[in-house]
């Protein structure tokens, strides 16, 4: 077949879509990649002048969604650093106890985690669906939904000359807060305990001081969680490396953030300069300062996940994974929007668009790990946010491992009861509620 | 041939753009610049170039062709161009070693990509106007649009805030009228006849918005490439020398052997050491001399002062043959 030219491709004044996909972050990018593979005809709108522009995260995806739908991802994926060391943090102001673990397995393919900048790791996705077929419309706005009479979604409105795009189906993946949804009326009105506000700060490092200060080396990488950084306020803080940069950042509950009237930028601040974390910083400069929501409800908080003629993937059905010790987004983004695409196909072959002809979209997630995880640890994020775990707990652990490892002579040394006993104390909590927490945990994890 | 680039008929305007990174990394210690192809996008000279080529085409009832010299990272912007109803071209230079030196960069041969540039749009026939940005973001020496007016012939207005054509020509001629800062707050008027190649400021005009329609037609479609191979290019004269540019590399004097102080007493031996009390030459008046003797007297002062080592046949260069140290 003869290569397209500029003069022949065909205009949109006539062209009526299989899918307009809103956004092309992980989420788009995935559905659009589904459809094209599919053939059906499909176009990305991307309000940022290219994938990613606009896109925030803390740093590391975890790249086992993909080798389904992207063999050998790995050997042209745009890696900083694989992560080879997973450390969970516990801190008060002066005292931390980490978890530290390091496998070299995760150094080598497939590997588990790898930290990647978002405008580098977006692009990349969106070219795997432009590549298959599918029309990539940057630095153009979705600004509102096309209905027919009926009331179907039949379409998109965009701010280039107030066009119109009309589809079969729209696949809304705008992100956290989606205004398509709320005018789909499939996101009620937000409930703001149902959002943290992630802040994250990239800093220059030289990459052999990053190898060195980390314990790393080539395209090593360590990841770094924290609980106890965000001085009360629920939440927890994050430490990824890069090639020649590290990301430092803070996720905070936003009403509590608003009610403790406290910036964002200064839970940073503290976070650099706790003993345990600004050895890791010292000498770095800021190269790059963001803040953006993180859908942090869970299972309970989803909307419906598609109307007539359009549903939602990724982050706009609010699909980001935040358990504890796992914020993950980007993986679950893809994985729907994939699902999502795939569900499009089959609704466009059998010329059902509506929700009913959608419906084997929510079928198939809950058959994979996107719904399955989400439904298992649904109760996480309250056990998680709640005053104790982000309050006592993380003092509590402290004090107790320092009773353990305080040498105390002449005294003899205390029990583990004792120590236990006098920690739980000394942070209010009893030791009913520590073994009442535990079990809950246990449920909720184990 | 009836591809309507090439047959239409009126006035060719030709957008030269030089699409690069905007937002470039430069290391401070030795001048490299990394560049990433996310930041390609227009200086606000070169949006400025192809807004007045578009309404001075629309004037003319004529057409617009936006060119630019780079490799297929830049094909994105060019696409985003395509959508506003512009034949693109893109050239593929001749240079493609993203690693050369800085200083290779800064002298690249400009005549030379004005002959490529020329030679690129012969299909096209014959540019009525060539419109630039004034300076590139990128170390351009800003020369090329007087490199590209001599090749074509043409007459040349150069840093301009204004460029309309000139509505008192009459039957069937065309002129442009241009306007150009002076100090003080004053502008000087330019008649400007045609062929002309004109380079703007990014200033005054503001690039405007692709419909749905061209953004969607040009985000399917393959940037043309024109590589030129150099038996096709068009000889008008000799090429001058260009200047020849060795590998460069951190800045590190050569250490200058001071005799050790006589005295033992440290406060003393410090003041010898760095000389602090020592008085100092004088500046140095040289001339009025020629470039070449201004050239070797250069050269001396840095052996002297330890920044060249004579010793080294590739650093002794002396005037007229470009160390590019
Ligand atoms: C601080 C922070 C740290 C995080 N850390 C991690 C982490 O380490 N690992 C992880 O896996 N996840 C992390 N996440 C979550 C992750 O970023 C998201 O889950 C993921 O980006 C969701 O992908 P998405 O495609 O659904 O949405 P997004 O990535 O938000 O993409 C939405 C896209 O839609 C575009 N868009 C929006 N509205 C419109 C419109 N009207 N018209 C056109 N385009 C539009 C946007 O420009 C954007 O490109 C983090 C999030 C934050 C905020």
């Amino acid at each position: 077949m003869a290569e397209p030219t500029m003069a022949d491709a065909p205009g949109p004044e006539s062209a009526e879509f299989d899918a307009v996909v809103v956004g092309a972050g992980p989420a788009g990018s995935a559905a659009a990649l589904a459809l094209a593979r599919a053939g059906r005809s499909v176009v990305m709108v991307e309000r940022g002048p290219f994938p990613g522009s606009k896109n925030v995260y803390g740093g590391v995806v975890y790249g086992r969604v993909l080798d389904a739908i992207i063999p050998n991802w790995w050997e042209d994926v745009p890696v900083e650093r694989w992560v080879v060391r997973r450390s969970t943090m516990m801190m008060t102001e002066s005292q931390s106890l980490s978890i530290d673990y390091r496998t070299g397995a995760w150094g080598t393919a497939p590997y588990n985690g790898m930290t990647t900048v978002r405008s580098r790791f977006d692009t990349w996705l969106a070219a795997k669906a432009t590549e298959a077929g599918a029309r990539l419309l940057t630095s153009t706005v979705a600004t509102g939904l096309l209905r027919d009479g009926d009331g179907r979604v039949v379409g998109v409105r965009t701010d280039r000359d107030h066009a119109e795009l009309r589809s079969r189906v729209v696949v809304a993946c705008d992100g956290v807060n989606s205004f398509l949804a709320k005018e789909a009326g499939l996101l009620p009105q937000s409930e703001a305990s149902h959002y943290t506000l992630g802040v994250k700060e990239v800093l220059s490092l030289p990459r052999e001081v990053i190898d060195e200060r980390f314990g790393v080396q080539g395209h090593e990488g360590v990841d770094i969680e924290i609980l106890g950084c965000t001085r009360g306020i629920p939440g927890g803080g994050f430490l990824y490396t890069n090639t020649d940069t590290v990301s430092v950042g803070v996720v905070a509950s936003l009403p509590h953030l608003a009610e403790a009237r406290i910036r964002p930028e200064e839970l940073i601040a503290d976070l650099k300069e706790h003993p345990s974390i600004a050895p890791y910083l010292r000498g770095s400069s800021l190269r790059e300062y963001a803040a953006h929501l993180i859908p942090e409800g869970g299972y309970d908080t989803m909307p419906p996940l598609a109307t007539d003629g359009m549903m939602l993937a990724g982050d706009s059905a609010a699909m980001t994974l935040a358990a504890g010790m796992w914020l993950e987004g980007v993986n679950f983004a893809i994985a729907s929007g994939y699902a999502a695409g795939q569900a499009v196909d089959r609704a466009v072959a059998s010329g059902d668009c509506t929700a009913s002809g959608l419906a084997s979209y929510r079928a198939d997630l809950e058959r994979q790990f996107v719904l399955v995880d989400h439904k298992r640890l649904r109760k996480a994020p309250a056990l998680v946010l709640s005053d104790r775990v982000q309050q006592r707990y993380p003092g509590l652990l402290c004090d107790l491992a320092e009773g353990m490892f305080t040498v105390v002579n002449p005294a003899p040394k205390p029990g583990g009861l004792r120590v236990t006993r006098n920690a739980a104390a000394k942070h209010g909590v009893k030791l009913r509620e520590l073994a009442a927490d535990t079990l809950r945990g246990l449920r909720i994890f184990g | 041939m009836n591809d309507p680039r090439f047959t239409h008929v009126g006035p060719l305007v030709v957008a030269c753009l030089r699409i690069t990174d905007l937002r470039p990394e430069v290391d401070p210690l030795t001048g490299a610049v990394a560049r990433d192809a996310q930041g390609n996008g227009l200086s606000a000279a070169d949006a400025a170039a192809l807004e007045l080529s578009l309404r001075i085409a629309g004037v003319w009832s004529g057409r617009v062709v936006a060119l630019a010299v780079g490799p297929p990272a830049i094909d994105p912007v060019l696409r985003d161009v395509a959508a506003l109803g512009v034949t693109v071209l893109r050239v593929s230079p001749e240079t493609v070693d993203p690693d050369r030196g800085y200083a290779a960069e800064l002298a690249d041969d400009e005549q030379r990509l004005a002959r490529t540039i020329v030679a690129s749009l012969v299909p096209y026939g014959p540019p009525d106007l060539i419109v630039c940005g004034d300076r590139s973001t990128d170390r351009g020496t800003g020369a090329l649009p007087a490199f590209l007016a001599h090749q074509l012939g043409a007459v040349q207005a150069l840093g301009l805030v204004a460029l309309t054509p000139d509505d008192t020509v009459t039957g069937g001629g065309r002129a442009l009228i241009a306007e150009r800062r002076l100090d003080a707050g004053w502008r000087e008027r330019l008649g400007v006849p045609l062929p002309a190649v004109c380079s703007v400021e990014g200033a005054g005009v503001r690039l405007r918005r692709a419909s749905l329609g061209g953004a969607l037609t040009a985000a399917a479609a393959p940037v043309p490439v024109n590589g030129i191979s150099p038996a096709d290019r068009p000889e008008r004269e000799e090429a001058i020398p260009a200047v020849r540019i060795g590998p460069t590399r951190v800045f590190e004097p050569r250490a200058r052997v001071l005799p050790a102080p006589e005295s033992t007493d440290p406060r003393v031996r410090l003041l010898a050491l760095t000389g602090a009390l020592v008085a100092h030459d004088p500046p140095t008046v040289i001339g009025p001399v020629g470039p070449s003797e201004a050239a070797d007297e250069l050269m001396a002062f840095l052996v002297r002062h330890g920044y060249l080592d004579p010793t080294d046949p590739e650093q002794a260069g002396t005037s007229g043959k470009g160390t590019g140290r």
